[in-house]
């Protein structure tokens, strides 16, 4: 391949591409990308705008190893990448936006109208960038004014009532945009007969930098997002069949973002010194049928009201062969959640009196309630808080560049929960009248993930001005924390023991239950070991990386065996994930091609879940191959341009569950984008999903029923710009 | 003077004295833990580390007996607390006995007649509690020690 790749070069001629200095100042490195030891891939306006990368999802397969499924609601955001990710809780991927770290996972996933910049670097990148960066960092930079004073604004219509729209303006010193987003829907939701995944959302965005003298930037970033949608279109899966989308509950989700950073930075004469704060305020609502049939059976609301605080100082020295980096992170969190569960009749019925009456003889009575619904009320106070010290010194020896880091970082939390379940039951034929019976259910736990140390060493070596060779050995971690979600199990189960006590009887099998001690996990961690080549020349970039990593703890969601409502975060021994990465980007004249290509083998080393083990089985949703590959052509005949460009995005096969016989094949994506642009003014169709196949996203398990989500279908979108 | 009266009272004291009668036992709130055992087809079915709470009326006329998680057969899947009602109490100066001709049971939330008790007879000596009955067809006893608090 890189015989291949050299060849190339000889017939290129073209102007250097550097990455602009406005992009490369949302990096933590003190140096260039092309000289950092770990595989990077970027997009530039004009590559989110051709590929239509309008939000983190469209994303997956274009960056190698990477995978977003969109499906649930926009607070699910589940990353994999290099055989790392979950569902829930804490994401394995870190994000920064305008060089704030986005803290809750549940704001990871929003419009980027504004968004200019995107790269994404893989592998640990604990060193510098902290906390869940563990298998990456996607660093997003939006528009910074440039001291002129311009507009540019867009929209665009597609399929099922799709409408985007979006304006920037930059005037001065500040940058303002607004984005608007809408869709009918794309799945219809058979019992309701309507569709069940409308979205609307506005993001706002002002950002504000100041240069007082040629020492001193000062800048503010504050973005804020508003959004309300449908979500969850969940079919059932029975028997080898995929029943359409249909349930009875809400399904909704409400979000409100509201994200302010400011940012310092002093050049002295012999270092520089780099400060950022952000205030973060979530809040958001979520609604879910969780039984997601017609049948009335339980649902979940889960409000969240969260606040956080970081701070970050870096203090950077510029010397010939040497270039330190020493900084300190700290944050603080603090999130109010109340998730009440409601149980339908139909869920009383099953869930709660099946499960008792099967364990009393008919001869001595049975138990029934006659409620309606149960509420089973859970609060929760989550504070978490860490800090970290850290530092990476760069050291330039000749051809060679020798990096060294290392980073301390503590994380801790507490969890007070404050449960209630409240109900009626009678025992026939004993009792006579129905009796009330609350059971709370309150407490505090806490969590520590100690004392996390997080090296890094790397070598970078460049051969010629074109090929550099590296390698790094880093380790990352994703936090730990409380299963919030295992609540309405444990729940259940308190109720039930408090009802049996109340009535005097006792089981002999009580039913397995974990209780809150189990509801803290522990963080993950993973060592990686890569080798890469890359190569830069003009126009003409390509990148080849190997790489291993070993997770320890590895963090999995899991269901409760039986029919159990919760789901829970566990620590699943051990896995590695063994892999390759390429990419390649080549602008020729007027032809762009880009592709990329990822293999990814992740397996469990240890995992015994205490009736399986699943040792040497796939990670489940983890895809072994990712790969992507687009040609474009931009002809120009007086002030207009001709632009074409097609694609393909490929991902595949995975496994659904730990067993690994529940597999996907490779999903296969065509795209194309055909655009006409004037001096102010461009019209673009873009097709994405032209197969219009809709391979499934998401498996789960609810309640011992499996179900299944669908990609979106064949969308054609037709969109306008102009820049003023 | 002073010596006549000292006398006197010394007189009475002693008097006093040597007319005090033992007194009756006041039934009171006790718990005990001993093994109750029900006679199954014929064979003794022993439940052991049986609790049993014993409590008086006001007037001490009358008392009920639970008895914690019960197994009247070892087929039964589930243990029950079992709560006998109007038990006639006689106290002497060193014991009470307990008598219960009849009654119905109390038994997850309310009455239960499956389980009549009939022929109760028992007694409470020195901190120990020693009773039989009939549950329905099962012959059942307990013989138990007052738990210290």
């Amino acid at each position: 391949m890189l015989t291949v790749l050299l060849s190339i070069f000889v017939a290129l001629t073209p102007p250097i591409d550097t990455l602009p200095p406005a992009y490369a100042k949302a990096f933590k490195e003190t140096l260039p990308l092309e000289k950092v030891a770990s595989p990077v891939s970027y997009l530039l306006p004009a590559e989110l705008k051709t590929e239509g990368v309008v939000g983190q999802g469209r994303l997956s397969a274009l960056v190698p190893s990477l995978l977003i499924p969109e499906y649930g609601a926009s607070l699910t955001s589940t990353i994999y990448l290099r055989g790392i990710g979950s569902r829930m809780e804490n994401p394995s991927m870190g994000l920064y936006v305008d060089g704030i770290p986005i803290m809750d996972k549940n704001a990871y996933d929003f419009d980027w109208t504004g968004i200019r910049f995107a790269a994404l670097m893989r592998g640990p990148q604990a060193t510098l960038y902290g906390r869940n960066s563990m298998s990456g960092t996607l660093v997003l930079q939006s528009a910074s004014p440039d001291g002129t004073t311009h507009v540019n604004a867009y929209a665009e219509a597609g399929l099922a009532k799709t409408v985007r729209t979006g304006a920037t303006v930059s005037f001065g010193q500040h940058v303002l945009t607004a984005g608007f987003k809408y869709n009918a829907g794309w799945n219809r939701n058979e019992y309701k007969g309507t569709l069940c995944d409308p979205y609307q959302g506005l993001s706002l965005r002002w950002k504000w930098e100041q240069v007082p003298s040629g020492k001193i930037r000062w800048s503010n970033s504050l973005f804020a997002t508003l959004s309300k949608e449908g979500g969850f279109a969940y079919g059932l899966y029975e028997n080898g069949t995929l029943h359409p989308v249909s349930y009875n509950g809400e399904g909704s989700y409400r979000r409100i973002s509201v994200i302010d950073g400011v940012g310092f930075h002093y050049t002295g004469d012999s270092f520089t010194l780099d400060g950022t704060g952000s205030l973060q305020l979530l809040s958001d609502d979520m609604r879910m049928d969780q039984d997601y049939t017609p049948e009335n059976i339980f649902t979940l609301r889960q409000a969240q009201n969260s606040a956080t605080g970081t701070a970050e100082v870096i203090l950077r020295s510029q010397k010939e062969h040497w270039q330190p980096s020493t900084g300190v992170f700290t944050f603080y969190r603090f999130n109010r959640m109340d998730a009440p569960v409601t149980f339908g009749r139909t869920g009383i019925e099953n869930l709660i009196l099946d499960n008792a009456n099967r364990n009393i003889p008919e001869d001595i009575g049975y138990l029934s309630i006659p409620d309606d619904e149960i509420l089973i009320d859970s609060d929760f106070g989550i504070h978490t808080f860490g800090a970290a010290l850290f530092h990476e010194s760069v050291f330039t020896l000749g051809r060679w560049r020798l990096t060294a880091g290392l980073r301390l970082d503590y994380e801790g939390g507490v969890m007070a929960y404050d449960c209630l379940a409240n109900l009626h039951y009678r025992f026939f034929p004993t009792m006579k009248a129905d009796k009330p019976l609350a059971v709370p259910y309150r407490g505090t736990v806490t969590h520590s993930s100690g004392l996390q140390v997080l090296p890094k060493l790397s070598a970078l070596f460049e051969a010629s001005k074109v090929v550099s060779f590296y390698g790094n050995v880093s380790k990352g971690y994703r936090a730990g924390g409380f299963n919030t979600q295992i609540f309405s199990d444990i729940l259940q189960s308190q109720t039930m023991m408090a009802l049996m006590s109340d009535l005097g009887v006792y089981l002999d099998n009580l039913p397995a239950s974990v209780g809150a001690g189990h509801t803290r996990y522990k963080p993950e961690s993973a060592w990686n070991f890569e080798a890469g080549v890359r190569l830069v020349k003009d126009h003409f970039r390509a990148e080849a990386t190997f790489y291993y990593m070993d997770v320890r703890n590895q963090q999995l969601t899991v269901f409760p065996p039986g029919k159990s409502t919760g789901r829970m975060m566990t620590n699943a021994g051990a896995s590695r994930s063994l892999g390759a990465e390429a990419e390649l980007d080549w602008r020729p004249g007027e032809f762009h091609f880009h592709a990329s290509y990822a293999w990814c083998d992740a397996r469990f080393v240890a995992y015994n879940d205490g009736n399986h083990d699943y040792s040497g089985n796939r990670i489940p949703y983890v895809p072994a191959h990712t790969a992507f590959a687009s040609a474009a052509w931009r002809h120009s005949f007086n002030a207009i341009s001709l632009n074409l460009s097609a694609s393909v995005r490929a991902y595949g096969p995975l496994s659904w569950d730990e067993t690994g016989l529940l597999q996907e094949p490779v999903h296969i994506r065509p795209e194309a984008r055909i655009a006409l642009s004037f001096k102010k003014w461009e019209i673009w169709l873009r097709g994405e999903n032209l197969t219009g196949r809709t391979g499934r996203n998401f498996y789960f398990k609810s309640v011992g029923r499996e179900f299944f989500s669908l990609e979106r279908p064949r969308n054609i979108i037709l969109g306008i710009s102009i820049n003023i | 003077m002073k010596a006549n009266k000292l006398f006197v009272a010394l007189t009475a004291l002693v008097l006093m004295a040597c007319n005090k009668q033992p007194e009756v036992i006041v039934p009171q709130k006790a718990d005990f833990k001993g093994t109750v055992t029900v006679e199954y087809k014929g064979e003794p079915y022993d439940n052991e580390n049986i609790e049993v709470k014993f409590t008086p009326s006001e007037d001490g006329k009358t008392a009920s007996l639970t008895i914690y998680k019960i197994r009247f057969v070892p087929q039964m899947p589930v243990t029950i607390d079992v709560t006998i009602p109007n038990i006639e109490l006689t106290a002497t100066t060193t014991e009470i006995t307990l008598k219960c001709d009849e009654v119905i049971p109390l038994a997850m939330g309310g009455e239960y007649p499956r389980y009549k008790v009939t022929n109760l007879k028992g007694v409470i000596d020195h901190g120990t509690l020693d009773f039989s009955l009939n549950f329905g067809d099962f012959p059942t006893s307990f013989t138990g020690r007052q738990l210290l608090k």
